[in-house]
């Protein structure tokens, strides 16, 4: 139990609020940034589940983009709002800010094939992400494009 | 119907929907839908800084008006307030002088955070992130520090950061790294890297990155390859401004 806490819960759980406190930066009221939050915890979840499963961080990055995408989409169209705001704000700990940093170093260090090799394999974590969460929001703007009721 | 009105509400419209950073085939659609529901036909174009809206009136003459839109940072409260009254007037179609004065009252309408409270966001983003990178209680404290001072650089350092956003980035990501470096040095944080990467998760372009790749997809090629330009232009200068206490550092 203690481990699933440490690896798990934690990890989300710091991502949940860490994601609260973007939502305020980018002016989200009241409840929404709760949904951010919520959003960001569900989604590092799925990637940390799928890591475990899979071990393979590109592809658990797509799993977990595309669990954001379908998130944002239901409380969007719960919400009648925009789903911008959530579905960006709740990827932010997927967002390779550690990736960028590493090649950095790199790059300074003059290790240039360290550098380039992760600078690469942050774009294409970076590439994952946006198309996971933009799969779920093509779909269904495929399949409900009848339906005026939702967020658009 | 005055087209000449009608054709300011679209463009007064679309311009707050770009300021608040929505996206492009957003934008395009809100303004396409809130004419045609007027019985205008529009076409509409719009690119991250240029918003162009043209209709024909009834007699043939063509009426365009272009917007040049500043730069401008993120305002989900302003999105969804003008995606709330663009779908009202569509399903209400007030008089244009009215539908006009609802947009023009959305400027002192939305609600904004205070500083304060904004701080607070920067503050808790470094904190939660270092945490999330595998940094102890010493160094989540640590970042909260550099949180606060990037937010504060952010929020009231126009004068020496300039509003060049190159420049701005650099200048806060050296302010975070440095400050992250020297905590570390005087036994307060024990993680540098937690702390560091917490801190920058703050100055990091998520928010363009996903918007530009979803510009792509949605196929505004040209928008997203504008954004994805921003993009590498702000990695780069997180890289830059992060580099500088380290090579400081190494020098002395």
């Amino acid at each position: 139990m203690g481990h699933v806490m440490t690896a798990y819960l934690l990890p989300c759980l710091w991502a949940c609020l860490a994601c609260v406190g973007f939502g305020l930066v980018f002016n989200i009221q009241g409840i929404g940034v709760v949904i951010c939050g919520l959003g960001a915890g569900l989604g590092w979840m799925v990637y940390l589940v799928t890591m475990d499963m899979l071990g393979q961080d590109i592809l658990s990055a797509f799993l977990a983009a595309m669990a954001i995408g379908a998130y944002s989409e239901v409380m969007a169209r719960l919400r009648r709002c925009p789903v911008t705001g959530y579905l960006q704000v709740a990827l932010l700990p997927l967002v390779p800010g550690a990736g960028i940093y590493h090649a950095m170093q790199y790059c300074v260090a003059g290790e240039t094939q360290l550098f380039l090799a992760s600078l690469l394999h942050t774009f294409g974590f970076a590439a994952a992400l946006s198309v996971g969460a933009m799969l779920i929001t093509s779909i269904l703007r495929a399949l409900l494009p009848r339906l005026h009721w939702g967020g658009r | 119907m005055d087209h000449n009105k009608l054709l300011n509400l679209g463009a007064e419209l679309g311009r707050r929907l770009m300021a608040s950073g929505a996206e492009i085939y957003r934008v395009e659609e809100s303004v396409e839908r809130l004419l045609s529901s007027y019985g205008a036909e529009a076409q509409v174009f719009a690119i991250p800084n240029c918003l162009i809206v043209s209709i024909n009136t009834p007699q043939g003459q063509p009426l365009t008006r272009m917007c040049r839109i500043p730069a401008h940072g993120t305002d989900i409260e302003l999105l969804e307030r003008c995606n709330d009254l663009c779908r009202r007037l569509c399903r209400e179609t007030p008089d244009v002088e009215q539908a006009q004065e609802l947009v023009n009252r959305l400027d002192g309408d939305v609600r904004q955070l205070s500083p304060r409270v904004l701080t607070l966001g920067y503050v808790m983003t470094a904190a939660f992130f270092s945490l999330f990178f595998g940094g102890g209680w010493r160094d989540c404290l640590c970042a909260a520090l550099c949180g606060l001072a990037v937010g504060a650089c952010l929020l009231f350092g126009d004068w020496f950061t300039g509003s060049n956003l190159f420049f701005r980035t650099v200048i806060c990501s050296a302010v975070a790294a440095g400050m992250a470096y020297g905590l570390v040095l005087a036994g307060i944080g024990q993680n540098l890297e937690a702390v560091t990467i917490g801190t920058l998760m703050v100055l990091v372009p998520g928010m363009a990155l996903t918007n530009a790749m979803r510009e792509i997809m949605a196929g505004d090629i040209f928008s997203g390859l504008n954004r994805t330009a921003e993009v590498i232009l702000v990695a780069t200068a997180i890289a830059l401004g992060s580099a500088i206490p380290m090579v400081l550092a190494r020098g002395l």
